[in-house]
């Protein structure tokens, strides 16, 4: 023992001494020359050209301005990120034609060129000054264009950003029957705005910063100012700005960095495609991060009971929408015992099953070569390669997967008398339990813990399995997500959150947010109780209708 | 970090080495769902019915038999369960158990000490019957194939449970109640009397099913009356149903009365008997009354009897058989020295201090004296579909 864990301080060691000899190359840090705009402008352009490597993408258009012709200027953009029509109309016609015919022209003479540019000339509408060639090689790479002008300091910045992109879609993660069918896309832009368009209130904050040392990507985090736990979005920056990577592409990179507990397979913080599940979250008090090129928006702090919810419960009628809950507890119960259930059943505790059943699992059991928990970890994993298999390949061969996968598993290995009906029947239920958790990535920790449970109900039986019920409950109740207890209104137990955990209750008797969320602003309306009209008023009616 | 890594080594090893600990998978399993007590000169003679399961459930139909019987003889019934190995090919699994039976012999003999495995070992659950095989071998009852249930053990046990149900002599007994009542000094026991039919060799051959009617069959008898832990007699029919009248354990039944020109019949809906004890001079009395509705189910009767003011007539004839039918079970009891209603309980309950003075001769003395008085109340709620019958003249 005493070895081992000196073996494993000596390989760290010489991990640390590797990576100290390594040079790190940082790419970002400004170097003296980088910072300022030389004022003469080919200069300028060289220096660009140098730093983008001659990058084809880059336009660089030089032309010369001015009544006379001799100012020189010069346009910066790349190929593709730009929106050209903006480019050509706005900026190069201006530049070339317009301006000779309105502003330079004697009265204006006083002002600087930039002035005139900036005050007369130019019609963008998000424009502003840059001074160094820092932002000048991000603003071109962002999709703006950039204007320099021979002899000044400084240059321009349009916002000509305009790229190829999906439109708004119906989400495919998280489907509903009745709701909006309007989903992210991969542009910030787009989903900060669907998100104003469900929340127009002047308390919807939007902060937004660049994360990724090479990859610069943007990223928004939204919260509703006086809801929010002032804390908590604290938090949420300052977690954000301590991440130090070469790229972030999708919001799971993020997540990666930010989550509380690294060592668990339940996932603390909620994401989803839905504007709504993220504009209702806010109104929770939760803080939304939007990260650019994905339409997956992470909501924070999230609880377990979240992960159980669908933003159609909240659309459906309150009675229907709690059985639809019970359901998914069960089928959650379901996807993550049934096997292992089986498992510890029949092969530690026979008389626990009505002895008409005992004989017809023992009657199927005839003759099959494996132990019970051989047969099935074997149908599981069948099943998860199956099904990991349906989400890879290529769609054109989903069909053949498909008649595979029931006929050559489902049916000949058990007319082979390789495994018996009752394990299919249970893979079955199982696999279809699992589908019901609404969220992704918590029915994946479900498909985890299975093979968990499975091992120890086949070494212990159902002592086994109560055992890892109790890791489990311990587990969950250890974790935390940005502060907020993961299994919050159970434990610590809540009594104001309990109408909207397992049970839903109706929308006018659950005033309150989130207790441990939002902080101290927890009322939500006064909406009363619909009631029918009383008995005067419904005579009342029925006289004016004679009338 | 190195704890971290020590825990998981431990909780790794702790899965791998204690591996499956007494696991027993299902097809290495013999179900048994029947044992037989008998007795051979001094040893047990045991009988276990195993499930031959491929044949009850299974999916292809072979000619093969649903149970197969295997026996052992043994100085204690746990060896001669180990001793079976010797003849089985799998584990024999107890927790399905249906059924026990004894041979008269061994009742006879005593069923105290046979039985004592049954509620010391943990694999047995008491919720099997315990049942006595009338005047045939114990083994005779579970060697033959039944028709309907393809188990023979359950389908005793299912006869037992329905005709409890509809058939006032029956009664089944469970383990724990047995125990109970060995145990108590002024209670005392009664065990299913089962009856084998039709010629036995044959009983146990494929042959035996094949047949619309079976020419072997195995029928409920009525109870068998034991004193202590021995069996001292038997209770016919009427004697039976008194006393699953007495101690309340009839939930429906059948009555008749004679009439004019036939039998008039009701179904019994719903009783309820209490018992209450009155200290006279020193000497206990029971007064037992009972409450009966019932609804009329047949009608052979010339005349219309199915008129209100015929009803008190009625009740009162079949409160009249239903007093005969309770002291008949009474006097064949006494007859046999056996409290078998638990009347001295009764005592032991409501006067603890008499009780102490009649309990050392309880069953020859006091029970033999006890006075019973009996009284019943029977009443007519429904009249079935029709109100008045064909055959009225």
């Amino acid at each position: 023992m005493k070895k081992l864990t000196e073996w494993v301080k000596e390989v760290k060691q010489q991990k640390l001494n590797k990576e100290e000899k390594t040079p790190q190359i940082d790419l970002n840090s400004p170097t003296e020359d980088d910072s300022i705009i030389f004022s003469s402008l080919k200069e300028n352009l060289d220096k660009v050209r140098n730093d983008l490597g001659g990058s084809q993408d880059v336009i660089i258009r030089e032309f010369a301005f001015g009544e006379d012709g001799t100012k020189k200027i010069a346009i910066l953009y790349t190929d593709g990120l730009v929106n050209s029509a903006i480019v050509q109309e706005l900026i190069l016609k201006t530049l070339m034609v317009d301006i000779r015919v309105a502003h330079l022209k004697g009265e204006n003479l006083q002002q600087t060129t930039l002035e005139i540019l900036e005050k007369h000339s130019l019609t963008g509408g998000e424009m502003k000054k840059v001074s160094d060639l820092k932002a000048v090689k991000h603003d071109i790479l962002s999709g703006d264009t950039v204007i320099l002008i021979d002899g000044e300091k400084e240059g321009f910045t349009v916002g000509t950003k305009g790229w190829e992109h999906r439109g708004v879609e119906e989400p495919s993660s998280q489907t509903v029957v009745r709701g909006p069918k309007e989903g992210f896309n991969e542009m910030l832009r787009t989903n900060t705005a669907l998100i104003r368009r469900k929340i127009k209130s002047p308390n919807l904050w939007i902060e937004q910063m660049k994360i990724g040392r090479e990859s610069q990507t943007d990223v928004a985090i939204l919260y509703m100012n006086g809801i929010a736990n002032k804390e908590i979005v604290d938090e949420v920056k300052s977690r954000l700005k301590r991440i130090d990577v070469d790229g972030i592409f999708e919001s799971g990179n993020i997540e990666e960095f930010i989550q509380d507990e690294i060592y668990t397979p339940f996932p603390t913080i909620y994401n989803t495609e839905r504007p709504d599940a993220v504009a209702s979250g806010l109104l929770e008090g939760r803080v939304a991060i939007i990260v650019d090129g994905t339409p997956f928006v992470l909501l924070a702090p999230a609880i377990f009971v979240q992960f159980m919810q669908s933003s159609e419960d909240y659309y459906q009628r309150a009675d229907i929408s709690t059985a639809l809950r019970i359901l998914r507890y069960t089928a959650f119960m379901l996807a993550l015992l049934v096997p292992s259930a089986y498992i510890a059943v029949t092969t530690f505790h026979q008389e626990m099953l009505p002895t008409t059943l005992l004989i017809s699992l023992a009657a199927q059991r005839e003759g099959v070569p494996f132990p019970a928990v051989v047969e099935a970890l074997l149908m599981e994993i069948t099943f998860e390669i199956l099904r990991e298999a349906g989400i890879r390949m290529p769609r054109a061969i989903g069909s053949a997967i498909s008649i595979v996968g029931a006929l050559v598993l489902g049916q000949a290995a058990v007319e082979a008398g390789i495994v018996s009906s009752v394990m299919v029947i249970i893979v079955s239920i199982t696999a279809i339990s699992s589908f019901v958790i609404p969220e992704y990535n918590l029915a994946i920790s479900i498909r985890l813990l299975r093979f968990v449970f499975m091992i120890l109900a086949a070494t212990f039986g159902l002592f086994g399995i109560i055992i890892g019920l109790i890791f489990l409950v311990t587990h969950l109740t250890s974790l935390r997500s940005f502060g907020v207890p993961y299994l919050s209104t159970f434990a610590p137990l809540n009594s104001d959150d309990q109408g909207d955990a397992i049970l839903r209750l109706p929308q006018w008797a659950n005033f309150s947010r989130p207790r441990l969320i939002s902080k101290g602003n927890s009322s939500r309306g006064k909406t009363p109780a619909p009631e029918p009209p009383s008995p005067s008023q419904g005579k009342k009616q029925d006289e004016e209708l004679s009338e | 970090m190195s704890k971290k890594l020590l825990f998981l080594i431990i909780v790794i090893f702790l899965v791998i080495l204690s591996g499956c600990w007494s696991r027993t998978e299902l097809n290495e399993l013999a179900i048994v769902s029947a044992l037989a007590i008998d007795k051979v000169d001094d040893q047990y003679l045991l009988t276990v019915q195993v499930l031959n399961v491929s044949e009850i459930a299974g999916d292809t139909a072979s000619t093969r038999v649903a149970v197969s019987t295997f026996q052992e003889v043994g100085d204690s019934i746990f060896e001669a369960i180990r001793k079976l190995a010797k003849l089985s090919p799998r584990r024999l699994y107890f927790a399905h158990l249906r059924l026990i039976v004894f041979s008269e012999q061994v009742a006879k003999e005593g069923i105290q000490k046979p039985i004592e495995l049954f509620s010391r070992d943990h694999e047995f659950r008491t919720d099997f019957f315990l049942v006595v095989s009338k005047e045939k071998n114990a083994k005779s009852i579970i060697e033959i194939l039944t028709a309907v249930d393809k188990i023979p053990a359950a389908k005793i046990f299912n006869t037992i449970e329905v005709s409890e149900k509809v058939w006032a002599p029956t009664k089944g007994v469970h383990l724990d109640v047995l125990l109970s009542k060995i145990t108590a000094k002024g209670d005392n026991p009664v065990l299913t009397g089962v009856l084998a039919k039709g010629n036995l060799k044959e009983g146990g051959r494929l042959e035996n099913v094949e047949a619309v009617p079976s020419p072997t069959t195995i029928e409920l008898d009525h109870l068998a009356v034991f004193k202590g832990d021995k069996l001292v007699g038997w209770l016919n029919e009427k004697e039976s149903k008194g006393y699953n009248y007495i101690n309340d354990n009839v939930k429906g039944t059948v009555g008749t009365i004679e009439c004019e020109g036939g039998n008039f019949t009701v179904e019994v809906i719903n009783t309820k008997t209490d018992r209450k004890v009155t200290v006279n001079q020193g000497k206990p009395k029971i007064s037992i009354n009972i409450e009966v509705e019932v609804s009329i189910a047949e009608v052979q009767c010339d005349e219309n009897i199915i008129e209100e003011e015929k009803f008190d007539q009625l009740e009162k004839k079949l409160e009249e058989v239903t007093v005969d039918i309770l002291e008949e079970g009474i006097m064949c009891a006494k007859k046999m020295e056996s409290d078998i209603f638990g009347f001295g309980e009764t005592i032991h309950k409501k006067e603890p201090k008499l009780w102490n003075k009649l309990k050392d001769n309880w069953d020859e003395q006091g029970f033999i004296d006890l006075e019973v008085e009996f009284k019943a109340n029977i009443s007519i709620r429904r009249t079935g579909t029709i109100q008045k019958p064909y055959t009225e003249k």
